[in-house]
C-alpha cells in the first residue's frame, strides 16, 4: 500500500517558533439546544518543542477534550488544531491515520494494547502499518531495556502485568519517534511505585531525546515531573505555571475547585 | 423476572436482530413446506368422490411395476369381458383411456403437460360409474365433446367453441358442448379429460381396455361372481381400487414431500447451529454482567432462567415472523414449481398442523440451542466480575478434537470397508460419522487455515498478522459459522454431483454412440402421445430423410424375479427396445461384445452388458420373461456392450417381429432420423404440436431433464440453507466485532487507516467462508464418490466431476461470504475511536 500524507515520517511538524502542537480560538461543544456543553471554550494554546506539558483540571473541566482535539481524534466546533503547520481539520481519514502511526504517539489509561499481537509486535505496530517504513531495531532495543521490558517482547499483552503492558504502550508511542505523544491519565491504572518509574522514563524521554509530551492528569505528583503545567476549567485556560513543585500543583487544584 | 429480561434483550436487539432473521427463515420455510405438502396431500380426495358408484373394478394383470418416470404396464381385460358383465346384469363400462390432448387456441399442446395424463373417456350420462357431472352445457352427442374444468380454462375453451385435439389417430375437430367436474373438483388428479359420445370409435379397445368398472345394479356384487367373468384378471372393490390409485398418487408426492422435508430440516439444522454460536458469543461477552448478577445474589438458576426466557422472547419473534413469512412462501414455492414445470396439484387449504409444527420448532429450536451455552455460562463465579474483562473463554476444543477424530477413523474405516464389499449401510454409516467429524472439528480446520495462511496475510503487514491470530484465537466460536456454510455446501455440492452423474448414466457412452441427426418424439404427457404409422409415413415423405428408424418400447419382467440393480430411474422391468435392427446399426454405433447383430430376429435378442451380467447370460441362453401376451421364452443373440440412450436405457433390443411376439400393438414411442432435412420441414409434415422433432442433442440432453428439474428444486431449496448460514457468518462478524471494538480502537489509535482495518476483518472472515466452503465441496466429492462406488460395485469409480461446476459453487459461496462479513467489517472500521477511548 503506498500511502503519501501531507506529513510524512522523519519531517519535522516542527511549525513557527519551535511550536509542535497549536491550539487556536478552540471551541468545543456536545449536543445541541439546552442540553448543549461547552467543553472548549475558545481555548488558545500552543505546545513547544521538547517540553513536558500536564493539562491538570477537575473533572469536567475539558481537559480530554483539549487533548483529544488537540491529535486530530475529535473535531472542534470551532477554531483550529495545528499539528506543525498543519490544520488537522483539513486532514482526510487516511491522511489523519498516517499522522497518528508517523507524527503523533498515545498513551492511555487502560493501556489499549492489540491482544492478538505480543509485546513486540504492539510496540512497532505503528511503524508496521506504513508499508514503506522500518523499524529502527537499534532504537527498538534501547528503548525496551530502558523500559525493563526486554525480556517479556514476545508474551502477549494478557501475560504482562499493569505496569509492564504500560511501559509497552510507552514503547508503542515512542518508536516512530514522533513529534509529540500525547498521554491521557497514563498513570491512572498503577501503583505507586510503578506510576513513579513510569513518569521518570518519560522525564528521561524528554531530557535525552528531545521527546514533546502532552500529559492530560490530575495527579499533583504526575504534573511535578513536568516543565510546564497548563489548568483547565470550564473548557478555558485559567492558569499556567513552569516547573512547579508537588505543593504548588495542589493548592492550584484547591483553588480551582 | 420477565421485565428485566425483557429489558436486557431489547438493550442487546441489535446482536440478536440477525439470530431473529435466521430463526424466521427457518420457520417460514419448514412452515410453507409443510403447509405445501398438507395441500399436495388432499389432491387425491375427488377420487373417493368421484367413483363411490363403482363397486367392483377389473384390470389386467401386471407386466412390469411402474417406478419413478416409468409408467407401469398391465395386460388388457379383453374387450368381450364388459359384454358378458353386462350380460349378467352387471353395470359395466370399459376404459382404455387413449392418448387425447386438447390444443390451445394458438395451436399449442394444451391440458396437462409433463408426466401427467391426457386421456378421452366415454361419457356414460346417469350411469353411477360416471365420476364427471356437466357443470354447465350438455352432453356431448356424435361430433361434440365435453371436457374438464381445468382443461377448459386452462385453453382458454368455452361452450360453443371448436375444440382441437391430437389422437393416436391423427388431429380431430369437435364442438366443446359441456365443461364437467370431476367428483366434485375442477378435474380428475393429474388429468385432463376429453369426454366423448360412449360409442366413439377411438373408445372401444379393440386391444382391450387399461380398467372395466362395474356398478352391482341388480345384482349383488360378488368378487367370485366376477372372476368368473373375468377369468385370469385382477378383481378388486372400487374402495379399494380407488384406495390404491390414492396410493399411487401419494407415492409419487410422498416422496416429493420428503424430499421437501429432509431440506426443511437441513435449514432448520442450520439455524440451530447459528442460534447456538449467537448465545455462546454473546454469553461469553457477557461473563461480567453474569457474574455481577451472581456478585449481587442472583441464583444460578434465576440466571439460567433469565437467559432460557431470553431465548424463548428471541424464538417467539423469530417464530411469528417465520409463520407469517411461510404463509408467503407456500405461493412462492408453488409458483417456483410451476415455473419448473412439476406438476404439483394442489388444494388452498391452510393447515393448522403445519403453523403448530412451525411454532413448535421456533421455540423448540432456540431454547434448547440456548440451554448449553446457558448451562456454562452460569457457571460464572461471582469473582469474575472484579476481574480484567479480557477473561478468555475456556477451551472445550479438547474432548472436541478427540471425539472428532475418533469419528474420522471409524467414518474412514467403515467407508473403506463399505465401498469394498459393496455395502451401502456401511457406506452411509461413514459418510454420516464423516459428516459429525467435519462438524465437530470445524474449530480445528479454522485453526489450521489460520496458520497456513499466517503467513499471507502477515506479508499485509500487522492489520493481517493480527486477523490471522484472531481466527486462531476465536476458532472455538466462530467455525460454526463454517460449520453452517458447509452443511449448505456439501449438500448442494452432493446433488450437483449426483445429478451429473446419473445423467452421464443415462445419456453417457450410449449418447455418444448415437450418430442419428434428428430425433421425433413424443412431448411426453402420458400415455405417449406417440408416433402413429400416419405420422411416421409423413416423415419418410420429407426430401432429404436418408433413414428413419421409429423404435418401440414396452417392458417385460423376468419370469424367476430376480433383483435389477441399476443407478437411476427405472427397475421397475425390462425395457424393451424393438425396432429394425439393421436401420438403427447406420444410426448407432454397436459394440458388440459377443454373438451378432445378424443373429438379432423374432424371439433372439441383444441385451447389454450389465443386462447379461445381472442375469448371468450368454449367447444361446434362454430368458424367460412375462409380457403384455403372457410368458414369452427369449433367447440371447448378442450382447452389446451398452444399450441406446434413455432413461431408463432399454436392457432388451429386439427386431420388430418381437412386438407381435410380446404382444406389443402400440405406435413407435421415438424415431431416430438420418438425413439432412430441417426440424421444421419435418415438423410441418407431421403437422401435430405434440410431436416434437429436436437435435440429438437435445434429445440426449432431455433424457436427463426430469433430473435437471428436480436439481433446480434442490438448488432452490438449499438455497434457503445457505443464506441462513450466510446470515450466520454476518452474525458471527458482527458478534466477534462487537467483541473487539477495544482492539480496532487501540490499531486505529496507533495509525491503523479505517481501510487497513476494513481489509483485515474482511479477510479475517472470507476465510471462515473458505473453511466452509471447501470442507464442503471436498465431503461432497468423497460421499458422492463412496456412494456411487459402493452402489455401483466399483464400476463407478468416481463422480461425475465438472470443474466450473465446482469453480461456481466456491464463486457463489465464497462471494457469499464476502458480502456478509462487508457491512459489519465496514461498520466496524469506521467507528468512532473515541466513543471507545471516552468509554475508559
Amino acid at each position: 500500500m503506498d500511502e503519501t500524507a501531507q506529513i510524512g515520517r522523519g519531517q519535522s511538524a516542527t511549525g513557527s517558533g519551535g511550536t509542535v502542537a497549536r491550539l487556536v480560538n478552540a471551541t468545543k461543544t456536545f449536543g445541541t439546544g439546552d442540553a448543549a456543553v461547552t467543553a472548549l471554550d475558545n481555548a488558545t494554546i500552543d505546545f513547544r518543542r521538547g517540553e513536558f506539558t500536564a493539562v491538570m483540571g477537575p473533572s469536567g473541566s475539558g481537559k480530554s477534550t483539549l487533548m483529544y482535539c488537540q491529535s486530530g481524534l475529535d473535531q472542534l466546533s470551532s477554531g483550529q488544531a495545528f499539528i506543525g503547520d498543519v490544520d488537522v481539520s483539513t486532514l482526510s481519514d487516511q491522511e489523519l491515520s498516517i499522522m497518528r502511526r508517523s507524527t503523533l504517539g498515545f498513551i492511555f489509561q487502560s493501556f489499549h494494547l492489540v491482544p492478538a499481537l505480543n509485546a513486540r509486535e504492539n510496540i512497532t505496530l505503528p511503524v508496521d502499518l506504513d508499508s514503506n517504513a522500518e523499524v529502527d531495531a537499534d532504537f527498538l532495543d534501547e528503548l525496551a531495556t530502558v523500559l525493563g521490558i526486554e525480556h517479556r517482547l514476545e508474551n502477549l499483552p494478557s501475560q504482562l502485568s499493569g505496569g509492564q503492558r504500560q511501559r509497552v504502550a510507552v514503547a508503542r508511542a515512542m518508536v516512530p519517534r514522533p513529534d509529540v505523544i500525547f498521554a491521557d491519565e497514563p498513570t491512572g491504572a498503577l501503583d505507586s511505585k510503578t506510576s513513579g518509574e513510569l513518569l521518570a522514563y518519560l522525564r528521561t524521554a524528554v531530557d535525552d531525546l528531545g521527546q514533546t509530551i502532552v500529559m492530560v492528569t490530575h495527579d499533583a505528583v504526575a504534573a511535578s515531573h513536568c516543565d510546564r503545567v497548563v489548568y483547565v476549567q470550564d473548557g478555558r485556560l485559567v492558569d499556567e505555571a513552569q516547573h512547579p513543585t508537588v505543593d504548588d500543583v495542589l493548592n492550584k487544584i484547591l483553588e480551582l475547585s | 423476572m420477565i421485565r428485566r429480561t425483557l429489558k436486557l434483550a431489547w438493550f442487546k436487539r441489535n446482536r440478536y436482530a440477525l439470530t431473529v432473521v435466521a430463526i424466521a427463515l427457518s420457520v417460514a420455510f419448514i412452515v410453507s413446506t409443510l403447509l405445501l405438502t398438507t395441500s399436495i396431500a388432499d389432491v387425491g380426495e375427488p377420487l373417493g368422490r368421484g367413483y363411490q358408484g363403482v363397486d367392483i373394478v377389473v384390470t389386467g394383470p401386471e407386466v412390469a411395476a411402474g417406478d419413478g418416470p416409468v409408467q407401469a404396464i398391465s395386460a388388457p381385460v379383453p374387450a368381450q369381458v364388459v359384454a358378458r358383465l353386462e350380460a349378467s346384469g352387471f353395470i359395466a363400462a370399459g376404459f382404455a383411456d387413449p392418448y387425447a390432448q386438447v390444443l390451445n387456441a394458438d395451436g399449442t399442446a394444451g391440458g396437462q403437460d409433463q408426466a401427467a395424463s391426457n386421456i378421452a373417456e366415454p361419457w356414460l350420462g346417469d350411469s353411477p360409474l360416471n365420476a364427471f357431472a356437466i357443470e354447465s352445457g350438455r352432453a356431448p352427442t356424435r361430433d361434440e365433446v365435453a371436457i374438464d374444468r381445468a382443461t377448459a380454462r386452462s385453453a382458454g375453451l368455452d361452450i360453443g367453441d371448436s375444440v382441437t385435439f391430437v389422437t393416436e389417430a391423427g388431429v380431430r375437430d369437435a364442438m366443446l358442448v359441456g365443461v364437467a367436474t370431476f367428483g366434485g373438483s375442477d378435474n380428475d388428479p393429474y388429468t385432463s379429460t376429453i369426454l366423448l359420445p360412449a360409442d366413439d370409435r377411438l373408445l372401444t379397445g379393440a386391444s382391450g381396455f387399461r380398467r372395466v368398472l362395474v356398478a352391482a345394479g341388480d345384482q349383488v356384487p360378488t368378487s367370485a361372481a366376477i372372476e368368473t367373468l373375468a377369468p385370469d384378471m385382477v378383481v378388486e372393490t372400487g374402495a379399494a381400487w380407488v384406495l390404491a390409485e390414492e396410493d399411487a398418487l401419494n407415492d409419487f408426492l410422498g416422496f416429493f414431500s420428503t424430499f421437501l422435508t429432509v431440506f426443511a430440516v437441513v435449514a432448520v439444522v442450520v439455524g440451530m447451529v447459528i442460534v447456538t454460536n449467537t448465545f455462546t458469543v454473546s454469553l461469553s461477552q457477557r461473563t461480567q454482567e453474569l457474574a455481577l448478577l451472581r456478585l449481587v445474589g442472583t441464583t444460578r438458576r434465576q440466571l439460567l432462567v433469565q437467559v432460557v426466557l431470553e431465548a424463548v422472547l428471541l424464538g417467539a419473534a423469530g417464530t411469528a415472523a417465520g409463520i407469517l413469512l411461510g404463509l408467503g412462501g407456500v405461493s412462492a414455492l408453488g409458483w417456483f414449481l410451476d415455473v419448473l414445470g412439476l406438476v404439483i396439484e394442489r388444494s388452498d387449504a391452510i393447515s393448522l398442523s403445519a403453523i403448530s409444527v412451525g411454532v413448535a420448532v421456533g421455540l423448540g429450536v432456540t431454547v434448547i440451542a440456548a440451554v448449553r451455552p446457558a448451562w456454562k455460562a452460569t457457571e460464572v463465579a461471582p469473582i469474575e466480575a472484579l476481574r480484567a474483562s479480557d477473561a478468555e473463554l475456556a477451551d472445550a476444543g479438547g474432548r472436541r478434537r478427540t471425539i472428532a477424530g475418533l469419528l474420522l477413523a471409524v467414518g474412514l474405516g467403515c467407508l473403506a470397508w463399505g465401498v469394498l464389499q459393496a455395502d451401502i449401510l456401511f457406506t452411509g454409516i461413514a459418510i454420516g460419522a464423516i459428516f459429525l467429524a467435519l462438524y465437530l472439528g470445524a474449530d480445528s480446520l479454522v485453526r489450521a487455515t489460520a496458520r497456513l495462511t499466517r503467513r499471507l496475510l502477515g506479508a499485509a503487514g500487522p492489520t493481517g498478522t493480527i486477523a490471522s491470530r484472531n481466527l486462531e484465537k476465536n476458532a472455538g466460536r466462530t467455525s460454526a459459522a463454517a460449520s453452517a456454510l458447509m452443511i449448505g455446501i456439501s449438500l448442494i455440492g452432493f446433488f450437483t454431483l449426483m445429478a451429473a452423474t446419473i445423467g452421464q448414466f443415462i445419456a453417457g457412452d450410449a449418447g455418444d454412440a448415437l450418430r442419428a441427426d434428428l430425433v421425433v418424439q413424443g412431448i411426453g404427457s402420458r400415455p405417449d402421445p406417440t408416433l402413429s404409422e400416419s405420422v411416421l409415413g409423413a416423415i419418410e415423405g420429407v426430401p432429404g430423410v436418408d433413414v428413419l428408424v421409429p423404435l418401440y418400447q414396452t417392458s417385460v419382467s423376468p419370469a424367476d424375479g430376480a433383483e435389477i440393480n441399476q443407478v437411476g430411474p427405472g427397475g421397475g422391468g425390462l425395457g424393451t427396445a424393438m425396432t429394425d435392427v439393421q436401420a438403427l446399426a447406420r444410426v448407432y454405433d454397436f459394440t458388440v461384445n459377443a454373438g451378432a447383430l445378424d443373429a438379432i430376429g423374432g424371439e433372439r435378442i441383444a441385451v447389454d452388458q450389465a443386462t447379461a451380467d445381472a442375469f448371468d447370460l450368454a449367447v444361446g441362453d434362454g430368458l424367460d420373461v412375462t409380457s403384455l401376451a403372457g410368458p414369452v421364452r427369449l433367447e440371447v443373440g448378442t450382447i452389446i456392450e451398452t444399450s441406446l440412450p434413455g432413461s431408463p436405457q432399454p436392457a432388451i433390443i429386439g427386431d420388430l417381429a418381437l412386438a407381435d411376439t410380446l404382444g406389443y400393438d402400440g405406435p413407435a414411442s421415438a424415431a431416430f432420423v438420418l438425413g439432412s432435412p430441417s426440424a421444421t420441414a419435418i415438423n410441418d409434415a407431421i403437422g401435430i404440436p405434440t410431436v416434437e422433432v429436436v437435435s440429438r442433442d437435445a434429445y440426449l440432453d432431455g433424457l436427463s431433464s426430469n433430473l435437471d428439474t428436480i436439481l433446480a428444486l434442490v438448488y432452490a431449496l438449499l438455497a434457503v440453507a445457505v443464506i441462513v448460514a450466510l446470515i450466520g457468518i454476518a452474525n458471527t462478524v458482527s458478534l466477534a466485532i462487537s467483541e473487539r471494538v477495544a482492539e480496532i480502537a487501540a490499531t486505529r489509535a496507533a495509525g491503523a487507516s479505517s481501510r487497513q482495518i476494513f481489509w483485515s476483518l474482511l479477510a479475517e472472515f472470507s476465510l471462515l467462508g473458505v473453511v466452509g466452503v471447501v470442507s464442503g465441496l471436498v465431503f461432497a466429492w468423497v460421499s458422492a464418490a463412496a456412494f456411487f462406488n459402493t452402489l455401483s460395485g466399483g464400476q463407478i469409480a468416481q463422480p461425475e466431476t465438472d470443474i466450473t461446476t465446482g469453480l461456481l459453487i466456491v464463486a457463489a459461496g465464497l462471494g457469499g461470504a464476502i458480502a456478509a462479513s462487508w457491512v459489519p467489517a465496514r461498520s466496524a472500521a469506521t467507528t468512532d475511536i473515541l466513543d471507545v477511548l471516552r468509554a475508559d
